[in-house]
């Protein structure tokens, strides 16, 4: 097999990981855009899915002395994509049947709370999921047809994370141009005088805040498998922040524009780690602090002086029946 | 003036307590079908606790309430508005960010497109009930005056104009009964009277309207019904002329 050029391999590198957080974009917009839920566990539900998937897609490892072992099944990745989708979509199910009676900042708590319990469990439950060390070795979807070639199931990998992407875009963009989507909104406007409308208000929001666990579910499935590692450490209450930075960048309730959103952050990101390997050494070593603050000066920036982030929500105009 | 219909909604013994406030205290007070019913009273004599508990957004505490003599007390809001009573707000409650149309549309009932599994698995059967939905907000905005304003954010239009909106939006579902909490406060004269208008008008057609109010004037002229709430508590009801001259309610209310 002849070598790939590097670039597509570097090409492949960025959009998977891009395509993973712009996926998680997606499922956070149908909460937030959509619905006005604050989630604040969005890091539980793609950890979730990430270990489901890992756990699902690797063998099982034995305890050692240095290593606690995980659980195992050596399922192909399609099963446990969509295993990956179902648990965090189960888990969002649970936790918002109590949750939903809350107020919204309550319900920002105490998701908030289920994050950090979520990435405890995971830490502690040593024999199923390794512990803090986590699990190696999870398996990408074309293992099989590339063995022995990483940059080709690279390509493979980010050619099917961008088609999920796409079929994402479309079905969600659907789902929320329906009057389904409108009762959506209706609530993130005014919830009682959309109940007082005659909206079962907690019928939507149950579902909204559903289907969006099962995008993050889904993203952590794409994501452990990318990385074909998974460990706590990656789940932590700034993987949630990451999204609602992309999510308010790109532009709230604007679906395509959060996809967006979550590239141009994500090429911030990449930028700035190839940036840092240019800098003299003083400044490589403060370089991931400046990186913060500039991301943080240009989300307060895009908060006080664009709100609606790049890409505005769209408003939707409904032709008169007649000329349809 | 008609008085001669049967109760359409009636309320027994209602009790509402706010951390040991009764805001309700065993209220009991009746409305006839088709007829225009007042409700007023000093400011914190309950009514718009009183129209919160019949729309189910305040469930009562003790006592009753009957609407075409079922009882409704802790049905769902939503249900409520399905079984054809709606109620507006005092201060217009429009949905900010949604079109003066969306803002109609999303208030119709049983539009299939509302449920998710009708829209991933059968989405071409909504599409009719769509249409009707859609044809039904374009009259009503014709008829109350709006239609230039249909595709503009609801956030955009003037005090007045989102009063008209808020009303043109309870009839979307096409109630039976509607509750509304000072339709006209804060209106200019000549909107004033234009709700006002329509309000006698859906009367005619059979509707039922139940109205807070504070201006004496709107509703003497325009109420064939009024009910005089005070402490929480019915304290007395007739037609617009023995109201005036009624002395506890001179008293309590409309001042010497």
């Amino acid at each position: 097999m002849s070598e790939l050029p590097s670039l597509v391999i570097e090409l492949a590198n960025f959009l998977v990981p891009a395509g993973v957080f712009a996926i998680m974009a997606l499922g956070l917009n149908i909460q937030w855009g959509h619905t006005g839920l604050f989630n604040a566990g969005v890091a539980a539900f793609f950890a979730l899915g990430a270990y489901t998937a890992a756990i699902l897609m690797t063998a099982p490892v034995p305890p050692q002395i240095f290593y606690a072992g995980h659980l195992g099944y050596s399922w192909p990745f399609v099963g446990a994509a969509v295993a990956a989708a179902a648990v965090s979509g189960l888990a969002g199910f649970l936790i918002a049947l109590p949750l939903l009676r809350l107020r919204a900042d309550y319900f920002a708590i105490a998701t908030l709370a289920l994050a950090e319990t979520v990435r405890l469990v995971i830490n502690n439950a040593e024999r199923w999921t390794g512990g803090s060390t986590g699990i190696y070795g999870v398996p990408r979807p074309f293992d099989a047809f590339t063995r022995g070639e990483p940059g080709l199931s690279l390509v493979y990998m980010a050619i099917l994370c961008v088609s999920i992407l796409l079929l994402l875009i479309l079905a969600v963009d659907y789902i929320t141009r329906t009057p389904w989507g409108r009762v959506l909104r209706g609530i993130r406007e005014d919830e009682e005088a959309t109940l007082a409308l005659g909206k079962n208000v907690n019928r939507f929001r149950l579902q909204a805040f559903v289907i969006g666990c099962m995008i993050m579910g889904l993203a952590g499935a794409i994501y452990a498998s990318l990385l074909r590692f998974v460990a706590p450490s990656q789940f932590d209450p700034l993987a949630t922040f990451t999204i609602y930075v992309m999510v308010i960048l790109g532009g709230s309730g604007n679906n395509k524009g959060v996809v967006v959103g979550a590239f141009l952050f994500y090429a911030f990101d990449w930028v700035s780690v190839r940036l840092d390997d240019g800098l003299p050494a003083d400044w490589a070593l403060r370089f991931p602090n400046i990186r913060l603050m500039i991301i943080g000066v240009i989300l307060v920036a895009f908060i006080i002086f664009r709100p609606e982030g790049i890409f505005k929500e769209k408003k939707r105009v409904f032709p008169p029946v007649g000329s349809r | 003036m008609k008085l001669d219909g049967e109760p359409i909604l009636r309320t027994r013994d209602v009790v509402k307590e706010f951390g040991g406030v009764r805001a309700l205290d065993r209220c009991s007070v009746e409305v006839r079908a088709q007829s225009i019913t007042g409700l007023i009273g000093p400011n914190g004599a309950g009514k718009s606790t009183l129209f919160n508990v019949i729309i189910g957004l305040y469930g009562p505490d003790e006592g009753q309430i009957l609407f075409h003599g079922d009882p409704i007390e802790g049905v769902p809001t939503y249900q409520l508005v399905e079984r054809g009573i709606v109620k507006t707000f005092q201060i217009p409650r429009e949905l900010r960010n949604l079109t003066v149309m969306e803002n109609l549309l999303i208030s119709a009932k049983r539009v299939p497109g509302e449920s998710l599994l009708r829209v991933v698995f059968v989405p071409w059967k909504g599409r009719a009930r769509d249409r009707e939905v859609q044809e039904r907000a374009e009259r009503l905005l014709d008829f109350v005056g709006l239609s230039q304003l249909r595709d503009e954010y609801a956030k955009n239009l003037s005090g007045g104009q989102k009063k008209l909106l808020e009303l043109t939006r309870a009839l979307m579902s096409d109630p039976s009964m509607i509750l509304l909490d000072e339709p006209v406060a804060g209106v200019n004269p000549t909107l004033a009277t234009k709700i006002l208008d329509l309000i006698e008008r859906l009367r005619n057609e059979g509707k039922t309207i139940f109205l807070i109010e504070h201006d004496m004037e709107v509703v003497m002229r325009r109420c064939d019904w009024i009910i005089v709430l005070h402490q929480g508590r019915k304290l007395a009801e007739g037609a617009a002329a023995d109201i005036r001259k009624h002395e506890r309610v001179v008293d309590a209310y409309l001042g010497g």
